[in-house]
């Protein structure tokens, strides 16, 4: 019996299911054989939107901010105006906060809000850090030492990054586990798991997930508001809402609004996709016990497993810009207004660029993956990200070198954040 | 050739210093600088390979 055949004409990239059940390589690398700039038709709600697959492409959308812009939304293709209205929804509510955080900003105000923090996420800042993250990572694993199965996701992946952010921003650890849960329900507001708040009858449906974003983001604004005026009263030294409070933009310190949006953003992005990253790379690790052993017979491999694992994992499935102008890619006429998506996946499969990129290859090289992006809007915490992943499996491995899954992975259902809610794991410690 | 490295835009990932160490180099403040007045033609290719793989695209040629 062969699998039903893939048509160019049912493709449609804006069905979170269809990342959940992990059939977007599938449909990537047919759009990059015969559609590299794709139009994916819009819905009842849904703008239409271009799918840029290719490696070369991307880098020329992320290598022009001002001609591809953030400010209209990052994630998804946005809502169709005349739908707007019928949901009453606003259009600052619609990208639920990331249209003024930096992520979506564009130049020249991007890089004088990015350059206030960025110095707290250079290389160097980060090797300074180093010794708390391994710290913080053995302080997780001693928690699971001596346990036979569980939840790497839950107990392990989503630790570290969560602890090393909220510890940035200088929150109390009693509200590290909120921060877990307001993540889950702005960035995953698609899956039903998250929509709590939401009557068991209507989760699964768009309005139960504008509904959970709605209310995240809506307790989230309350808890900052919380943060900042306690750093208004007593400053910290060396605390992100306090060099953000003291902040200066051309003699103007930031509105409420800029640093409401500067802690959402460092919250979600801090410890979301680096969780992923996390959880992804053990699943991958393990259903590649070649590479494994590998790796943990000669641990120096570590850098650069780590950067097939960003390369195969992809945390994010895409980001979205909008163009200001008429443009052309690839032979295709973009028109000023379309909204582009950049499928990081794909560029990171393409075979025009990697060689057997199905191979998963801890010593691949080079490996120009594109995982953080490139240019204007890179990936301000990749630092942290690879250090995060180094450290953790550095330690991982050195204390349970024979872990394994024990069970399926559960699958985020969305189409912008690759996440894994659940990874069953058995330590096999053999005590 | 001048190259010029857009002190704005680089946040010290060194890539730069990796691919080209005669012509760029990270100083104290993580912003990488460029050590020399003209790539000389042997480097040309080292810089272009910076030029390409800079995280930021913080470098480019200087147009004279």
């Amino acid at each position: 019996m062969s699998a039903p055949t893939l048509k160019l004409s049912d493709i449609n990239l804006n069905d979170p299911e269809l990342f959940e059940r992990e059939g977007a390589h599938e449909v990537l690398r047919m759009l990059r054989r015969e559609a590299p700039v794709h139009w994916n038709p819009g819905g009842e709600v849904a703008n239409g939107f271009w799918s840029i697959t290719k490696y070369e492409d991307i880098r020329f959308v992320s290598r022009n901010p001002e001609l591809f812009i953030s400010s209209k939304g990052i994630a998804g293709p946005g809502i169709r105006p005349e739908a707007m209205q019928n949901l009453g929804v606003g259009a600052e509510q619609q990208n639920a906060g990331a249209n003024i955080s930096i992520i979506g900003m564009d130049p020249p105000r991007h890089v004088k809000m990015r350059r206030l923090v960025n110095k707290g996420f250079t290389p160097r800042a980060v090797n300074a850090m180093e010794p708390e993250i391994r710290r913080i990572t053995n302080e997780i694993l001693d928690k699971i030492d001596g346990r036979d199965e569980l939840d790497f996701v839950l107990e392990v992946a989503s630790q570290l990054p969560l602890a090393v952010i909220c510890g940035m921003m200088g929150l109390e650890q009693k509200d590290w586990a909120l921060m877990f849960d307001l993540t889950n329900k702005v960035l995953g507001s698609g899956d039903p798991e998250y929509q709590t708040d939401v009557p068991e009858e209507e989760r699964g449906t768009s309005a139960a997930a504008r509904a959970t974003a709605m209310r995240g983001v809506g307790t989230m604004m309350e808890y900052f508001r919380n943060v900042l005026e306690d750093r208004r009263k007593n400053p910290r030294e060396d605390d992100l809402p306090t060099i953000l409070l003291e902040a200066e933009i051309d003699g103007e310190k930031l509105s409420e609004g800029d640093l409401l949006a500067f802690c959402f953003l460092l919250i979600l992005a801090g410890n979301e996709t680096t969780r992923n990253g996390i959880s992804g790379g053990l699943r991958v690790l393990c259903e590649h016990p070649d590479q494994k052993a590998r790796l943990l017979k000669d641990m120096s491999l570590m850098d650069s497993a780590v950067e097939e694992i960003l390369r195969w994992v992809s945390p994010l499935h895409h980001m979205a810009r909008t163009a200001t102008a008429d443009a052309e890619i690839r032979g295709q006429q973009i028109k000023a207004g379309d909204r582009v998506l950049m499928w990081y996946p794909s560029a990171n499969r393409d075979e025009d660029i990697f060689e057997d990129p199905y191979t998963f290859d801890i010593t691949r090289t080079p490996n120009e993956h594109l995982a953080f992006g490139i240019g204007e809007h890179f990936c301000l915490g990749a630092g942290f990200a690879r250090r995060e992943l180094k450290v953790m499996f550095e330690e991982l491995f050195r204390r349970f070198p024979n872990i394994e899954l024990a069970g399926k992975p559960e699958r985020l259902r969305s189409n912008f954040i690759n996440g894994t809610k659940h990874l069953p794991v058995r330590l096999n410690t053999g005590r | 050739m001048k190259v010029q490295v857009n002190a704005d835009m680089c946040e010290g990932h060194a890539k730069c210093e990796k691919a080209a160490p005669e012509v760029f180099k990270v100083g104290d403040d993580d912003v990488s600088v460029v050590l020399v007045d003209d790539v000389a033609p042997e480097l040309m290719e080292k810089v272009e390979r910076a030029i390409r793989m800079c995280p930021r695209q913080a470098i480019s040629w200087a147009k004279s």
